[in-house]
C-alpha cells in the first residue's frame, strides 16, 4: 500500500449548496467514514464563497456549511491529513463585496477565524462553548519579495470618519459613487477626490480597479500625516555575552562571524542601517567605531564596570552607521573574540548592558539582539538560580520557576516599548539562565526569545543552526514603529490580546519593530446582539518599512452570521481554535499551575464534545455511545490532548528553562507550525512512493493540499505519531517545529544502512545531532532532499537540526552493554514526539478518548 | 657674617635664623622669630660626600652616626648624641680607626643602600583633562604631553587617564588595540571600587593585572604615542550658557586609587592637566551653569553656601593628597587656563605631597610647554631625570630642644615622641617625621623647635635631618645632615650677632603664609597684624633706642635689612588676596612654600635692576624713585620678569635707533637686560612670566604695584592717617594700615611703635 489513506473510502460526500460553486472546490471535508476523497478535490481556493452566489444571482441567503458527524472511537488512528486541510470556508451572502474579487476576503494564512460562522449573540457563543478568536499573521514570508501584498501607492487612504475603518473590498458605493458606506459602522462617508484618478498615468481610472477594493490583504502607502516622526532607520545593537562560558562554547566567535557575514543581508537599501556592540561580563564594553574615511582613528574599547548606573563612555562613534563604518565594523567582528580570549569573568551584568543599550538607542529605536550564556547576576535585573528539584513536577512549579524571578524585564520591556525599542535573546547556555524571567523582555517589546540549551561550538550543527537562524533573524524585512489595531463590527469587541507585544490600550498593540516569523490571537466577545448577516474584522498594521516608507497593512475578514448552534460547529476552524486554547493554556500555566492548564484543556474538550452531544446530536444515545463531534472539528481533541503532552505542559519533571522555551515558542509560532510542534509530522521514508523526495514533475497544482508546484521536492504523505506505525525495519523522518528526527529501525536492513548512512551495519551509524553524508545512490539523495525541503521555509529563521536515532533492534538486550550510552535517552527524546501514544501518566490518545467518553456519559 | 651662613648653607643646605640658640626659655622668648631652620636637604653641593654603605644607627633611637657623636675608639663605642645610648661602632670599621662617619664632611652625607622590594622605577601617570573648547588647545596640549611622553625614562612606568564628563582610565599595556575603564565622573568611587572596576580585585579579576594599566614606557611608548594622537576631546554636548562638565576630582580619585591599590610605598607622580574647574562629582568647584560665577575670595568669605563648597571640596582633596602622601605619591598640577580652574581648593593635591604646579592662560603657552619640558628635563650632571621620589625626613634632636613642628611641601606621619612638643605648635606639627614625596635640589623646608622646658642648659644643641627617597638612579638613598648649634649665654650680644636676618624673613614668611593656607578665613590683615607684631617686637628687643624718641631709633646691622622684608612681604600676593583669585593665592603662596632661601627672598622683595647707557647694571631699591626716563629696569619677581623701557628710552625704540648701524650701542644696550631675563628664565621653574613693558604701558602695573610708594601724591595723605589712627593699642596691638604706604612711612611708623614706653 503505497498510499497515505488507509481508510476505507466511503460514499461521497454531499456537497453543500449543492454544487453551486463555480470554482469547483465545495467544501470536501469528509463526513465520518467517507474520509478518503484525494486531497486534490478536497482544495479549496482562497475565499471561495465569497460572491459566488450574487454571480449565479441568487437572491435567498447562502446555505452555510453543512454539519457533519463523526464518531471519534471509530477514527482509529486518526485521520491525520485533516491537518493539512484548510479552514472551513467562508460562504457570504450575495453581493457582500464591492467588485466580486475571488480576493475579496482575506486569505486565511493572513488572517483567520476560529468561527467562521459567527454566533449572533453572546448567548449563543457561550453556550457552544468554542471560543471566539481571531489569528492575525500580518506577515507570512521573511521577505517582501517572497510574499508582495498588492500595494496602494497614491497615498489615498479612505477611511471612516466614524469607525476610522480603511476602505475595503466589503464597502458599498452610494448616491452615485460619490460616497461610500462603512461596512463595520454603516456611516456613509465620502469618496475622496482623488479616488478615480491614477497619479502615474495621469488619467482617470475605474476605481473597482484599486487593490484596497479588490484584495483583502492590501497595503497602502501612507501619506506624511501617518508619521509621529521621520521614518527612523534601521537600528541592531549587538549585545554580546562575553563572560567565561560564552568564550569556551564559543558563542562570541560564532556570533561574531555571523554578524560579519551577515552584514550585507541586513536590510539597508538605504544605507541608513546603524549598529553598535556591546560585550558584558561583569561590566560593559563598548565599541567606538570610527568611519571609513576617519584613517587616523582607531576602534576603542570602552569598559564601564560600574553597573549602577547607566553610563555611556561616548557621546558619539558608539552607534554608527553600517555603511560609513562597514569596514571597522568588520574589523572589530574579526577581532573581537580576541580581545576577551582570555575573560574569566562568570559575572554577567546583563541587565544594565540593556539600560545601557537601550540608552544608546531610546531616541530613535532599534532592536536590541542579546546574545548570552550566562545567567545575568550583576546589578538591575540580576537573578539566582531558583531550586527546581524541590518545586519540579509539583503543582507549585509553575509559580515558582516561570513566572518572571525578577520585575525589571516587564518593566524595562515596558520602557522599551515606549522608546519603540524590541529585545530579542538568542540564549545558548549550558546551565540555567532562566529562560521564564529573560523571556519576558522579548515578549513585551515585539521580540524573540531563542533558547540554544548547551550550544556549543565544537558541534557543527549547533554553528550552522546557530549562524543561520541569526542571519536569517537580521536580515527579515522587519516594520519599524509599528502598531497593529483590529477593529470588529458593531457588537463585537476585542478583549484579549496573545503574541510579543505589548497591548497599550484596549484595542492597539504596540509593536517597536514587527518581526514576520509570529502571529498573534485576539479573543473576540460579543457585546450586542448582531443582526447583520455578516461581520467584519480588520486588522491594520502600521509601520515604516526598513526602507523608511510609512505603510499600512490592512486585512480585512468578512464573515456570515447565524443564530444556529449547528452552523457555528460546522464552519468551526479546528487550528486556529487550538492557537487560541494553546494562548489561553500558556495563560493558565503562568497564572496558576501546570496542573490547572492540562485540565483546562482536557475541560475544554470535553466542554465542547458535551454540547455537541446534548445540543447538536441528542438523538443519537445508542448503546455504543458514541464520542461525537463534527468532521470539521474531529482534530481537536488529539490536538488538544497533544498539547497537555507537549514539553511546555507535559506531566513529569522537565527542565525550566525547556519549560519556559517552550511556553514562550508554543505562544507565538504562527499556526503551521504551532500545529507540527503540537502534532509533529512524521514522514515513512521507506515506504514512500517513488515520487518522493524527487523534483515534482507535473503542472503547478496550486490547489493541491498541500500546493504542488513543478520542481519542487515532493514530500510523503505524514504518518500518524505512533509507535506502532514505526517498523522495526523502517526509515521515518519527525518533524516538530524544533527537531527532526530521522528515526531508524533496529532491525533496519544493512542495505537500507548502507544507502542511507553509507556504512555498513547500524552499529556504525553516528546517532544524535548530525547530517547525512551525500552518497552516489538515488535513495540517499531522495531522503536528503526531503530534509533540505522540511528545513527550508520562507517564512521561518529557524534551522532544525537533526538528530539520528537508531530505534531497538527485535534482538537487543536492555542490558547490552555494548548499547552507547546516548541511545537511550535519543530513543526517549524522540518518541516523546509519538503523541498519541502512551507516556509514563499521560494517556494514549485511544485512553484519552475513552476517558471522554466517561466524562461525556457523567 | 651673612656670607658665614650661605657657606654653610652651600654645605648642608641649612639655615637658621638665630645661629646661637637660646640658652633658656626667657631668652627665647626675646628672639620672636623661633629657634627654626630653612633646610634643603638635596641642595647641590660642590662636593657632595656620597657613600656606598649603609649607615650606622642608634640601637635605640635610630639616629645616624654623625660628626655630633662621641666615639671612644677604645671601647669601640659610639654615643647618641640625641638619646645618650652608646653604640657598637659598626664591625666593618678597621680597629682603631675612627669612622667615616664621624669626620667633619660627614656632617652631610648620603648614604646609597638597596632599595625595599616595594620599589619601582618612577611612575607617571597622567592625567589629562579632554574638554576643550576648540581642537588648538586641545591639539597644543597633546602636543606637549607627547614631547613629555618621548622624555621619560625607558624604565619608568606610566599610565594614562583623561577626563571630561566621565574618566578613562586606558589599558595602555594592551597591544592589540585601544581601550579604556570608564567611570562615572559624578560619582565619588571608594578605592575597593575602584580596584573592582577596573578588575584588579574580586571575582573579575583580570590575569593581566595592573601592567594593563601602568606600564613600562619602552614597552607602551608605541601605544601610548598612537593613543595621546588619536585622543578626541570630550565630545558630550554642553548646554547653552553651561560650562562644560568635568569631572577632575573622580579623576584624580580614581588615578590616587589605583596607584594606591597597584604601587603603594614607590615612587609615583600624577600628572594633571586641568583646563577648566571640576563641574560635577567629588570636588566640584562650581555648577555648570555660567551664571553661577566662579568663587572669589569675598565669597569664600561672606557667602556660607559657597563656603560650604568650598570647605567639602577641600576636604576631599585633602584625604586624597593625604593617600597619595601616604603611598609616596606626588601630584602634579598643569593649569592651562584663563580662568580659575579651583585650584584654591585643590592646592593640597601638590602642597601635601610634594607635587609642583604650573599655572598658564592656556596650554599653547610658553610657560606652560617649557615649564613641562623643564619638569622632565634630565639633570645635566647625571643625565637623570631631576627629582627623589617618595622621600621622607626625620628630625632628631637633644634633649634641650623640643620640636614644634615643619612647614613646606610634606605631611605628617605621626610619629610622636618625647622630642616632639604640643605646645605651640607651627605648621604640620604632633610629629617628628613627614613625608615629603616628590623633592629637588631645590625644594626646602622650615622646621621649628623650642627650648625645652626643665632641662639642663647645654653648651650647644644638635639637630640631624634623615631625609630617605628613591633616587633617579633606582637606588634608594638616605640623606643625613648633622649639625651643632652653639648656645648664646643668657643676655649676651651671641643671639643677635649671629642673626640671619634673611631666612629670618623667609621663616617668618613661611609662617604667615602657613596660617592663611591652613585656615582661609584667615584674613590678610591677621597676617599683616602678626608680621607687624614681629617686627615691632623683634625691634623692641634688639633695637637700640631711647624711649619716646624714635630719632634715636638705630638697628645691629644683623636686623638692618630685616624691616624692609617685612615691608614687602606684607604687600606681597603671599599676604595679601586684593586683586587676585583664590587661585593665584594658591599658586603664589604654594610656590613660596616650596623654594629654597634665595628663591624665598626674591618672592619676598623682587630685584630690580637698572640697566643706563655707559653704566654697568646696578640693584636698585625697590622704590618709585627708581624709576628714571633713561633707564631700563628688570624686575624679578620669582613670578614675572618684567622689562621696563623709560620713557626716553622706549621713545628711542619706537624711532628705530637699535637699528641703525650706528646705534650699535643701544641695541647692545636694549639686548643687555633681556639677556639677564633669559639667564634667569634657564634655572626657573616653573618659567615665569615675561613682560616686557614701557612707562605707560598697560603692563607697567605689574612693575608699579611692587614698588615703595616714596613719591607717591598719596604720601602726604598716608602719613595723615598714620597719624590719627595708626598707633595700635593694647593687646591686638599692633598696626592696621589700610592704605598703600611708602616704605619710608612705614618705618616711621614702625620707629614710633617700637619706642612707645611699654
Ligand atoms: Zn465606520
Ligand atoms: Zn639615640
Amino acid at each position: 500500500n503505497g498510499g497515505v489513506y488507509g481508510q476505507p473510502a466511503g460514499g461521497a460526500y454531499n456537497q453543500p449548496a449543492g454544487g453551486a460553486y463555480n470554482q469547483g472546490g465545495a467544501y470536501n471535508q469528509p463526513a465520518a467514514g467517507a474520509y478518503g476523497q484525494p486531497a486534490q478535490q478536497s482544495a479549496y481556493p482562497q475565499g471561495a464563497g465569497v460572491g459566488a452566489g450574487a454571480a449565479y444571482g441568487q437572491p435567498a441567503a447562502t446555505p452555510l456549511n453543512q454539519l457533519y458527524s463523526t464518531d471519534l472511537l471509530k477514527e482509529l488512528p486518526p485521520p491525520i491529513a485533516d491537518l493539512q486541510f484548510p479552514p472551513p470556508p467562508i460562504i457570504l451572502p450575495p453581493a457582500t463585496t464591492t467588485t466580486a474579487s475571488d480576493d475579496s476576503n482575506s486569505d486565511f494564512n493572513y488572517f483567520r477565524s476560529t468561527l467562521n460562522v459567527v454566533p449572533s449573540t453572546s448567548g449563543l457563543l457561550k453556550k457552544c462553548k468554542l471560543p471566539f478568536a481571531i489569528v492575525v499573521r500580518p506577515y507570512v514570508s521573511l521577505h517582501d519579495t517572497d510574499d508582495p501584498v498588492p500595494v496602494v501607492s497614491d497615498c489615498v487612504i479612505a477611511r471612516c470618519r466614524r469607525c476610522r475603518a480603511y476602505i475595503n473590498p466589503f464597502i458599498h458605493f452610494t448616491e452615485n459613487g460619490r460616497r461610500w458606506r462603512c461596512n463595520f459602522c454603516g456611516l456613509l462617508n465620502d469618496v475622496p477626490s482623488a479616488f478615480d484618478f491614477n497619479q502615474v498615468t495621469s488619467a482617470q481610472m475605474n476605481r473597482l480597479e484599486r487593490n484596497e477594493l479588490n484584495h483583502g490583504v492590501v497595503e497602502f502607502v501612507a501619506p506624511p500625516e501617518y508619521m509621529v516622526r521621520p521614518p527612523q532607520p534601521i537600528v541592531y545593537v549587538f549585545v554580546l555575552d562575553v563572560c567565561k562560558f560564552s568564550i569556551q562554547n564559543g558563542l562570541l566567535a560564532t556570533v561574531t562571524r555571523t554578524i560579519l557575514e551577515t552584514l550585507d543581508r541586513i536590510p539597508n537599501n538605504t544605507g541608513r542601517a546603524r549598529v553598535a556592540f556591546l560585550a558584558v561580563d561583569s561590566g560593559i564594553s563598548y565599541f567606538a567605531i570610527p568611519r571609513d574615511d576617519e584613517k587616523d582613528k582607531e576602534t576603542q574599547m570602552m569598559i564601564v564596570s560600574d553597573t549602577e548606573e547607566t553610563l555611556i563612555p561616548s557621546p558619539e562613534g558608539i552607534l554608527v552607521n553600517l555603511k560609513e563604518s562597514r569596514q571597522n565594523v568588520e574589523k572589530l567582528l574579526g577581532s573581537l573574540p580576541d580581545y576577551f580570549a582570555h575573560s574569566l569573568s562568570t559575572d554577567s551584568a546583563l541587565g544594565p548592558a540593556l539600560k545601557s543599550a537601550h540608552s544608546l538607542i531610546s531616541h530613535i529605536g532599534g532592536k536590541i539582539e542579546v546574545f548570552t550564556s550566562t545567567l545575568p547576576n550583576v546589578g538591575i535585573g540580576k537573578l539566582t538560580v531558583r531550586d527546581e528539584n524541590s518545586v519540579s513536577g509539583k503543582p507549585k512549579e509553575a509559580s515558582a520557576l516561570l513566572t518572571p524571578n525578577s520585575s525589571f524585564y516587564k518593566s524595562f520591556a515596558v520602557e522599551c516599548n515606549k522608546s519603540q525599542v524590541t529585545v530579542d535573546m538568542f540564549l545558548t547556555g549550558s546551565s540555567y539562565q532562566d529562560v521564564a524571567t529573560l523571556s519576558n523582555l522579548p515578549r513585551f517589546t515585539a521580540g524573540q526569545t531563542h533558547f540554544y540549551p548547551a550550544w556549543s561550538a565544537n558541534s557543527v550543527e549547533d554553528i550552522t543552526k546557530l549562524s543561520k537562524e541569526v542571519s536569517n533573524h537580521l536580515s527579515m524585512d522587519i516594520g519599524l514603529e509599528a502598531v497593529l489595531r483590529v477593529r470588529g463590527s458593531n457588537g463585537l469587541r476585542m478583549h484579549s490580546f496573545f503574541g510579543n507585544f505589548f497591548n497599550r490600550s484596549s484595542d492597539l498593540c504596540s509593536f517597536p519593530t514587527f518581526p514576520r516569523d509570529q502571529s498573534y490571537v485576539i479573543e473576540v466577545s460579543i457585546e450586542d446582539y448582531i443582526s447583520k448577516p455578516t461581520i467584519y474584522f480588520q486588522a491594520a498594521v502600521l509601520h515604516t518599512t526598513c526602507f523608511g516608507e510609512r505603510r499600512i497593512r490592512v486585512m480585512t475578514l468578512a464573515l456570515p452570521t447565524s443564530k444556529d448552534l449547528k452552523d457555528i460547529y460546522a464552519s468551526a476552524d479546528q487550528l486556529a481554535i487550538v492557537n487560541y486554547f494553546t494562548h489561553k493554556a500558556i495563560e493558565k500555566a503562568l497564572s496558576s499551575s501546570l496542573n490547572d492548564a492540562r485540565d483546562y484543556l482536557l475541560k475544554s474538550v470535553v466542554d465542547i464534545l458535551t454540547v455537541y452531544k446534548k445540543e447538536i446530536v441528542p438523538g443519537n444515545l445508542g448503546s455504543s455511545s458514541p464520542l461525537q463531534i463534527c468532521t470539521n472539528l474531529r482534530m481537536l481533541p488529539l490536538l488538544l490532548q497533544a498539547l497537555s503532552k507537549n514539553i511546555a505542559f507535559r506531566v513529569g519533571r522537565v527542565p525550566s528553562d525547556h519549560r519556559a522555551a517552550a511556553l514562550n515558542k508554543l505562544g507565538s509560532l504562527p499556526l503551521p507550525y504551532l500545529a507540527r510542534a503540537i502534532y509533529p509530522t512524521v514522514y515513512s521514508l521507506h515506504t514512500m512512493t517513488d515520487d518522493c523526495g524527487l523534483p515534482y514533475d507535473g503542472e503547478d497544482d496550486p490547489y493541491d493540499i498541500p500546493p504542488k508546484k513543478h520542481g519542487e521536492i515532493v514530500l510523503p504523505e505524514a504518518n500518524n505519531a505512533s509507535c506502532m506505525n514505526l517498523a522495526r525495519y523502517g526509515l521515518y523522518l519527525i518533524n516538530n517545529s524544533s527537531e527532526l528526527f530521522l528515526y531508524v529501525g533496529g532491525d533496519a536492513v544493512p542495505q537500507l544502512v548502507e544507502d542511507v548512512f553509507g556504512v555498513q551495519s547500524l552499529g556504525e551509524v553516528k546517532i544524535g545531532k548530525t547530517d547525512l553524508p551525500e552518497l552516489e545512490n538515488e535513495f540517499n539523495t531522495r531522503v536528503r532532499n526531503i530534509i533540505s525541503k522540511v528545513r527550508e521555509a520562507v517564512d521561518t529563521i529557524e534551522y532544525l537540526n537533526l538528530y539520528v536515532v537508531v530505534g531497538p533492534a527485535s534482538n537487543e538486550n536492555a542490558t547490552n552493554t555494548a548499547l552507547s550510552r546516548d541511545v537511550i535517552p535519543l530513543r526517549i527524546w524522540c518518541m516523546s514526539d509519538m503523541v498519541e501514544d502512551r507516556a509514563t501518566s499521560n494517556l494514549s490518545y485511544k485512553e484519552y478518548l475513552g476517558q471522554l467518553r466517561e466524562k461525556i456519559s457523567s | 657674617m651673612q656670607a658665614q651662613f650661605e657657606d654653610y648653607e652651600d654645605l648642608t643646605g641649612l639655615r637658621f635664623p638665630w645661629n646661637s640658640f637660646p640658652a633658656n626659655k626667657q631668652e627665647e622668648k626675646r628672639c620672636v622669630i623661633p629657634v627654626s631652620c630653612l633646610y634643603q636637604p638635596l641642595r647641590p653641593k660642590t662636593t657632595p660626600v656620597v657613600v656606598q654603605i649603609p649607615p650606622s644607627a642608634c640601637r635605640n633611637c635610630r639616629a645616624i652616626l654623625s660628626p655630633c657623636c662621641g666615639v671612644d675608639p677604645n671601647t669601640g663605642t659610639w654615643a647618641c648624641p640625641f638619646c645618650n645610648t652608646r653604640n657598637q661602632l659598626p664591625p666593618s670599621e678597621p680597629a682603631g680607626q675612627l669612622p667615616y662617619a664621624v669626620s667633619p664632611e660627614a656632617q652631610d652625607i648620603e648614604y646609597v643602600v638597596p632599595p625595599p622590594e616595594t620599589q619601582n622605577p618612577p611612575i607617571f601617570m597622567y592625567v589629562v583633562d579632554t574638554c576643550f573648547g576648540d581642537d588648538d588647545e586641545f591639539k597644543a596640549l597633546t602636543d606637549s604631553i607627547l614631547v613629555s611622553l618621548s622624555m621619560l625614562p625607558p624604565d619608568a612606568l606610566v599610565g594614562f587617564i583623561t577626563f571630561g564628563r566621565h574618566v578613562n582610565v586606558y589599558e595602555v599595556g594592551i597591544q592589540d588595540f585601544q581601550s579604556f575603564y570608564c567611570f562615572n565622573g559624578a560619582r565619588k568611587y571608594t578605592q575597593a571600587e575602584i580596584s573592582w572596576n577596573l578588575e584588579l580585585t574580586g571575582s573579575n579579576a583580570s590575569r593581566l593585572g595592573v601592567t594593563r594599566f601602568v606600564q613600562q614606557h619602552a614597552i607602551c611608548e608605541f601605544n601610548l604615542t598612537a593613543l595621546v594622537e588619536s585622543l578626541q576631546r570630550d565630545s558630550f554636548p554642553t548646554e547653552k550658557y553651561h560650562r562644560r562638565t568635568l569631572a577632575t576630582g573622580c579623576a584624580v580619585n580614581v588615578a590616587v586609587s589605583l596607584l594606591s591599590q597597584t604601587f603603594p610605598k614607590t615612587g609615583a607622580r600624577i600628572l594633571l592637566f586641568s583646563g577648566g574647574p571640576c563641574t560635577q562629582g567629588p570636588g566640584k568647584i562650581v555648577g555648570t551653569p555660567l551664571k553661577e560665577p566662579l568663587r572669589s575670595h569675598h565669597d569664600i568669605e561672606h557667602d556660607s553656601k559657597v563656603e560650604k563648597q568650598y570647605k567639602e571640596s577641600s576636604q576631599f582633596y585633602q584625604k586624597l593628597s593625604q593617600t597619595a602622601a601616604g603611598n609616596g605619591h606626588s601630584i602634579d598640577i598643569f593649569i592651562g587656563a584663563y580662568d580659575q580652574v579651583g585650584l584654591s581648593e585643590m592646592e593640597a593635591l601638590a602642597d601635601k605631597t610634594g607635587g609642583v604646579i604650573v599655572q598658564s592662560d592656556s596650554f599653547s603657552s610658553a610657560i606652560f610647554k617649557r615649564s613641562l619640558q623643564k619638569f622632565l628635563s634630565p639633570d645635566e650632571a647625571t643625565g637623570m631625570i631631576s627629582f627623589g621620589l617618595n622621600a621622607t625626613m626625620q628630625v632628631k634632636v637633644t634633649r634641650n630642644l623640643r620640636i614644634r613642628g615643619a612647614i613646606g611641601h610634606l605631611t605628617s606621619l605621626n610619629n610622636k615622641n618625647s622630642s616632639v612638643t604640643d605646645k605651640k605648635p607651627i605648621g604640620v606639627s604632633g610629629t617628628d617625621s613627614w613625608k615629603l614625596g616628590a623633592v629637588w635640589s631645590h625644594s626646602a623646608y622650615s622646621f621649628f623647635f623650642e627650648i625645652a622646658e626643665n632641662t639642663p642648659q647645654a653648651d650647644f644643641s644638635a639637630i640631624q635631618f634623615i631625609t630617605t627617597y628613591q633616587h633617579p638612579d633606582g637606588t634608594r638613598r638616605i640623606h643625613v645632615t648633622t649639625t651643632q648649634r652653639p648656645t648664646a649665654p643668657a643676655g649676651s650680644a651671641d643671639l643677635i650677632t649671629n642673626f640671619d636676618q634673611e631666612v629670618a624673613a623667609v621663616v617668618a614668611a613661611r609662617e604667615a603664609v602657613w596660617k592663611s593656607v591652613a585656615d582661609v578665613t584667615n584674613q590678610p590683615a591677621d597676617a599683616v597684624r602678626s608680621l607687624d607684631r614681629v617686627l615691632i617686637d623683634l625691634c623692641q628687643h634688639f633695637a637700640s633706642y631711647r624711649t619716646n624718641d624714635a630719632t634715636s631709633f638705630s638697628l645691629p646691622p644683623t636686623l638692618n635689612l630685616f624691616p624692609q622684608f617685612m615691608y614687602h612681604l606684607r604687600r606681597s600676593p603671599f599676604v595679601q588676596v586684593f586683586n587676585s583669585s583664590p587661585d593665584e593665592t594658591s599658586y603664589y603662596r604654594h610656590c613660596f612654600l616650596a623654594e629654597d632661601s634665595t628663591n624665598s627672598l626674591i618672592m619676598i622683595q623682587p630685584t630690580l635692576t637698572s640697566y643706563e647707557l655707559d653704566k654697568e647694571p646696578e640693584p636698585v631699591v625697590l622704590d618709585s624713585t627708581s624709576l628714571k626716563p633713561e633707564r631700563i629696569l628688570l624686575l624679578d619677581t620669582f613670578f614675572h620678569i618684567l622689562i621696563y623701557h623709560g620713557a626716553v628710552v622706549a621713545e628711542w625704540k619706537r624711532l628705530g635707533y637699535q637699528d641703525q648701524s650706528d646705534y650699535a650701542y643701544f641695541k647692545e644696550f636694549l639686548e643687555k637686560p633681556r639677556l639677564e631675563a633669559a639667564d634667569i628664565l634657564v634655572d626657573r621653574f616653573p618659567l615665569p612670566r615675561f613682560i616686557d613693558t614701557e612707562e605707560g604701558g598697560s603692563q607697567a602695573r605689574f612693575l608699579m604695584s611692587r614698588l615703595s610708594p616714596s613719591t607717591s601724591y598719596r604720601n602726604a595723605e598716608s602719613m595723615m592717617n598714620l597719624a590719627t589712627s595708626g598707633v595700635g593699642d593694647g593687646e591686638s596691638g599692633a598696626v592696621i594700615m589700610t592704605d598703600d604706604v611708602s616704605l619710608q612711612t612705614f618705618m616711621e611708623y614702625v620707629k614710633k611703635a617700637v619706642v612707645k614706653p611699654e
